[in-house]
């Protein structure tokens, strides 16, 4: 009985069992969402763009995420936590010291924006970086569980203090951003939120990789990513690489944070959820691969709003965690190296 | 006469990418003999054990151990068909104590479960007793004689070698696959240890395959030496026939050693 | 007495072995005492009540099967929730109003002209861990080949999974299953149906004068059970195959010790006491809500494990009951007098944020826990081959995952 079942399960990891499952899974999904484009293609256009706002959002928290994965192989937990508090931040600034309302003038508004991320990045890429000196760098040698279970930690600590700094409320700053359509093609509606969170990721997306992949540290990242002890032996210095990763990660958290907060609301929870859905995004990209990152959280964006915005055969909001908690583990167990097949030094 | 061979392996390739580690190894251990494989670093010696217990899958070919096709089996049941094991770099469960060590490597010989385990059944207690007295046995069999209770990691090296291999020798294995187990040893430790690799073979009637890089010891105990070179077997024979294989000494000693 | 006296030897080890008894006998006088204790002057307060007692033991419960998981075989599980939900859920099936379609009752002490399943809780809560293990084993099957930190998240997925398929449940295809947000409420009380007739033993202990002190009672002794079990299987063979696997899974395959099985027993025997556990706690607060089911309360077990030590049952245990303490009476406690003082500072609120400093801190500074498990302290000091079984040099282990386990 036993040896049926391992045989069965050994049969179903078989690659070929595999991909093709998921191709006739994805060709079901396709078959869906031809229907749904078929009911109705302008609402079904504007979900989609939807989906690219919060993809675009998740996209950013995801490289954080997979940033510090690539160089430490650590799920740092407290990322979600850091951007949550990172979003109450800004709108302590936007909302209270700034003092901006919805009746600001744009200009006003853009460069509160401007003067906000000037003091949240740097803030939160040393408050992401003091955590890993704090917590992580000590932990180096120690069997893998400890500095995961002390990320478990940071992460209720963070979120703690967002709890104590702001408490069960949520922070909003959708009503500094104009509400509707920036403009519209026939019944295809951009909205202004759509514009303005790809204004700010953007260019945001285009100082990481020119950073990544052109930079003297973004090299030293990328080497120390793939293998450390060789690194340490050309001259890196490793400390100093992941502590500006942690650098980065943090600035990538604020910038996500405010767009947030400026889309949606934020509260001191809201990060653990959002974490998660990033997290799944970077895994279904391929964990450690920077590209990867930003196509899986589209593809998460996308999945969540037409689940919740599709009319027909939807399963619904309800069950959004279901079922990207589905995909995190459908990838795991049946494709750990994601879409875009980054090989992590030691597999899945 | 057929030879009564404990292992026969055909054209056993192992490639990681690139790499072609094991290149089409053909191979077979007599039962009952002491065979070693030996061959300059890198040439794949411990890629072909692990394969032959099954930590890697081989690329294609065929391993057949005792009748059995072994290749496409995880690591417990090629164990528990009768392969034991050393490491090359030792790993005992340190925090454990030398007879726990060899308990666990009894596991698969012993049946209590975990109701009876709950229970303290008559059968439960009688196995675990008769399980620590094979185990004292094997540990004093192997030289270890007052060191049960004593936490592996806190053993001297060359007690915690000679513990390595009580523990296979815990799993009741028909072949002992020893992965340069007198690495790091002295002369006396080493001669010590030739002697009960012999012992071993002679009164427990196992086969073994041992990697070794001291000359001594494998022209000394092996009656049979595989020599691989960049994952391709280059020779085999007798311990006179490799001292005077040309091909070998070349592998060893570079061309124009061979004099 | 000499029985008892060899099994607390084997409890504890050999010295102290009075302490078991004394904190047996001190924990079964407890509701005894607990009106006196109150009483004391300044300390008073701070005792806590048998009702807060029975919670405490609940969810010490928890943390000593979760210990199974983590501590023994060194697995991170952060979904341990999902195991509390399906055993108060299991109760809230087997033993209330909820299935209205049919009425079957099997010694169960609730009114006859009630609809619904009503077994008697004693065969509910070992049908609850049954029915748990079995949803252990079928969410360690595809999860358990994972390497630590893959499999934590996981877990925590699933840990997600099943409460929101709980909270979804009240039409899955228009059956009701869980009844949604509502829950399933009331719940059957545990009562002695059989004993009763005796005239001592109380058949419902809702409706009896010592509610609080029968479930304290009942639950003391389960607890005992659990502990008891715990320790029974550390030493057993497969506990030793647990600590290897824990130790250097790659040595223990090589010595014939089955990874996937007895990872999954793991997981399995953890999950048995953690539907144990969620059914009695069910059947004592009379109900089984979605609201009761979320992440935190995972690293809430978690907290508790590595505070009194992986793998250390007495520190677990002692972890467990003091947590848990600070969580259902110790910080409100704290805080009235705090406000009592003048101060307006409630530590309620930070409750999490405290057990993540104890994590960080016990990670940074003493990793095996206040009473540490005699293996897992030297493990923790001095480093573990704890690099993963599919660990292969060069090659991401795509094509050796395949290779199977078991």
């Amino acid at each position: 009985m036993r040896e049926t079942l391992d045989t069965v399960l050994r049969k179903l990891r078989n690659p070929k069992v595999v991909n093709g499952i998921g191709l006739g899974f994805v060709a079901l999904v396709g078959v869906w969402l031809i229907v749904n484009f078929f009911k109705g293609p302008a609402e079904f256009v504007n979900v989609a763009l939807d989906g690219l706002t919060r993809g675009s959002i998740y996209g950013v928290v995801a490289l954080g995420y997979t940033l510090v994965y690539g160089i430490l192989q650590l799920i740092n937990f407290a990322h979600g936590d850091v951007f949550s508090l990172s979003g109450l931040v800004a709108s302590t600034m936007l909302l209270s010291v700034l003092g901006l309302t919805g009746d600001s003038s744009n200009l006003a508004v853009v460069g509160g924006i401007i003067l906000t991320l000037a003091i949240t990045v740097p803030l939160f890429a040393v408050v992401n970086a003091t955590i890993e000196r704090v917590a992580y760098r000590p932990l180096r040698g120690a069997p893998r569980l400890t500095p995961l279970i002390t990320a478990v930690g940071m992460s209720f600590i963070v979120s703690n203090i967002s709890l104590a700094l702001y408490g069960v409320d949520y922070e909003s700053g959708s009503n500094l951003i104009p509400q509707g359509a920036a403009f519209t093609i026939g019944d295809i509606r951009v909205t202004w939120k759509l514009v303005v969170a790809l204004a700010i990721i953007v260019p945001a997306l285009f100082v990481l990789s020119w950073f990544v992949g052109y930079t003297r540290q973004g090299k030293a990242m990328r080497a120390v990513s793939q293998d450390t002890e060789a690194s340490a032996m050309m001259g890196i210095n490793v400390n100093r690489t992941i502590s500006v990763t942690f650098f980065i990660a943090g600035s990538l958290a604020a910038v996500a944070g405010l767009v947030f907060l400026l889309e949606y609301n934020i509260r001191y929870d809201t990060g653990f959820e959002l974490g998660l859905i990033a997290f799944t995004a970077a895994v279904l990209g391929g964990i450690g691969n920077l590209a990867g990152a930003v196509v899986g959280a589209l593809v998460i964006g996308f999945v969540q709003s037409f689940n919740e915005g599709l009319t027909w055969f939807a399963p619904g909001g309800d069950w959004t965690r279901s079922i990207v908690f589905g995909i995190l583990i459908a990838v795991l167990v049946f494709r750990p190296e994601g879409l875009l097949g980054e090989q992590t030094p030691e597999g899945a | 006469m057929a030879v009564d061979n404990l292992v026969e392996v055909t054209k056993l390739r192992k490639e990681f990418g690139g790499l072609v580690a094991t290149d089409d190894v053909d191979f077979t251990i007599p039962r009952g003999s002491i065979v070693a494989l030996i061959g300059p670093n890198g040439a794949g010696k411990t890629t072909f054990f692990n394969q032959l217990t099954g930590v890697y899958k081989p690329t294609s070919g065929s391993i057949v151990f005792d009748g059995v096709e072994v290749r496409d089996l995880p690591p417990h049941a090629i164990t528990e068909l009768g392969i034991g094991r050393t490491f090359q770099n030792i790993r005992l469960f340190s925090q454990m104590t030398a007879i726990e060590n060899v308990l666990v490597g009894m596991h698969c010989r012993l049946s209590s479960g975990i109701i009876g385990s709950i229970l303290k059944t008559g059968k439960v207690r009688r196995e675990e007793a008769e399980a620590r007295d094979r185990a004292r046995e094997l540990l004093t069999y192997s030289g270890l004689p007052r060191r049960h209770g004593e936490r592996a990691g806190n053993l001297p090296y060359g007690d915690q070698r000679r513990l390595e291999v009580a523990r296979a020798l815990g799993t009741n294995p028909k072949l002992l696959l020893l992965d340069e187990p007198t690495a790091g040893m002295n002369p006396q430790e080493t001669a010590d240890f030739t002697a009960f690799v012999r012992r071993v073979r002679d009164e427990k009637g196992l086969t073994v395959l041992l990697i070794e890089h001291d000359m001594k010891i494998v022209m000394g105990v092996s009656e049979r030496i595989t020599v691989l070179e960049y994952g391709a077997k280059i020779a085999e024979g007798t311990p006179g026939e490799i001292q005077a294989d040309e091909r070998v000494i070349e592998a060893y000693l570079g061309k124009g050693a061979a004099a | 007495m000499s029985g008892i006296a060899e099994r607390a030897k084997e409890l504890r080890g050999n010295r102290n072995a009075w302490l078991v008894p004394a904190m047996i006998a001190l924990g079964i006088v407890y509701p005894f005492v607990e009106e006196g204790l109150r009483n004391l002057p300044v300390i008073g307060d701070f005792m806590p009540t048998t009702g807060t007692l029975v919670v405490m033991i609940a969810f010490t419960m928890m943390a000593v099967g979760l210990n199974i998981v983590v501590g023994y075989c060194g697995l991170l599980d952060l979904g341990y929730v999902a195991f509390y939900a399906v055993g108060a859920y299991t109760a809230g099936w087997f033993a209330s109003q909820h299935f209205e379609q049919v009425t079957f009752h099997f010694g169960s002490s609730v009114d006859n002209d009630q609809v619904g399943i009503h077994v008697t809780m004693w065969v509910v809560l070992i049908f609850a861990g049954l029915l748990t293990m079995l949803a252990g084993i079928v969410i360690g099957l595809p999860t358990l080949r994972l390497r630590g930190d893959y499999l934590a998240i996981v877990t925590l997925g699933f840990g997600e999974i099943i409460p929101q398929v709980v909270r979804n449940g009240d039409s899955f295809g228009g059956f009701n299953l869980t009844n949604g947000t509502f829950g399933i409420a009331p719940i059957d009380p545990v009562g002695f149906p059989i004993l009763s007739s005796i005239g001592f033993f109380p058949d419902n202990f809702q409706t009896s004068d010592n509610r609080e002190r029968w479930y304290y009672l009942i639950a003391f002794l389960l607890l005992l059970f659990t502990i008891f079990c715990s320790v029974r299987l550390r030493d057993s063979r497969l506990g030793r195959a647990w600590i290897a696997i824990r130790e250097d899974e790659t040595a223990a395959a090589a010595m014939g010790v089955p990874l996937m099985r007895t990872k999954t027993w793991a997981y399995a025997l953890g999950a048995f006491f953690g539907g144990v556990a969620g059914a009695y706690y069910a059947s004592f607060k009379s109900g089984a809500f979605p609201a009761d089911f979320y992440f935190n309360i995972s690293v809430f077990l978690l907290c508790m494990v590595i505070l009194g030590g992986m793998g250390s049952i007495w520190g677990v245990t002692i972890g467990g009951l003091i947590l848990a303490y600070l969580n259902f009476s110790g910080l409100s406690t704290i805080g009235s007098k705090i406000q009592d003082a003048g101060l307006d500072f409630d530590p309620t609120k930070y409750q999490f944020g405290i057990y993540g400093i104890i994590i960080v801190l016990m990670m940074l500074f003493r990793p095996a826990g206040l009473i540490p498990e005699r293996r897992h302290k030297i493990e923790l000091e001095e480093g573990v081959h704890d690099t993963p079984f599919y660990d292969v040099q060069t090659e991401g282990a795509l094509t050796d995952r395949d290779r199977g386990n078991d």
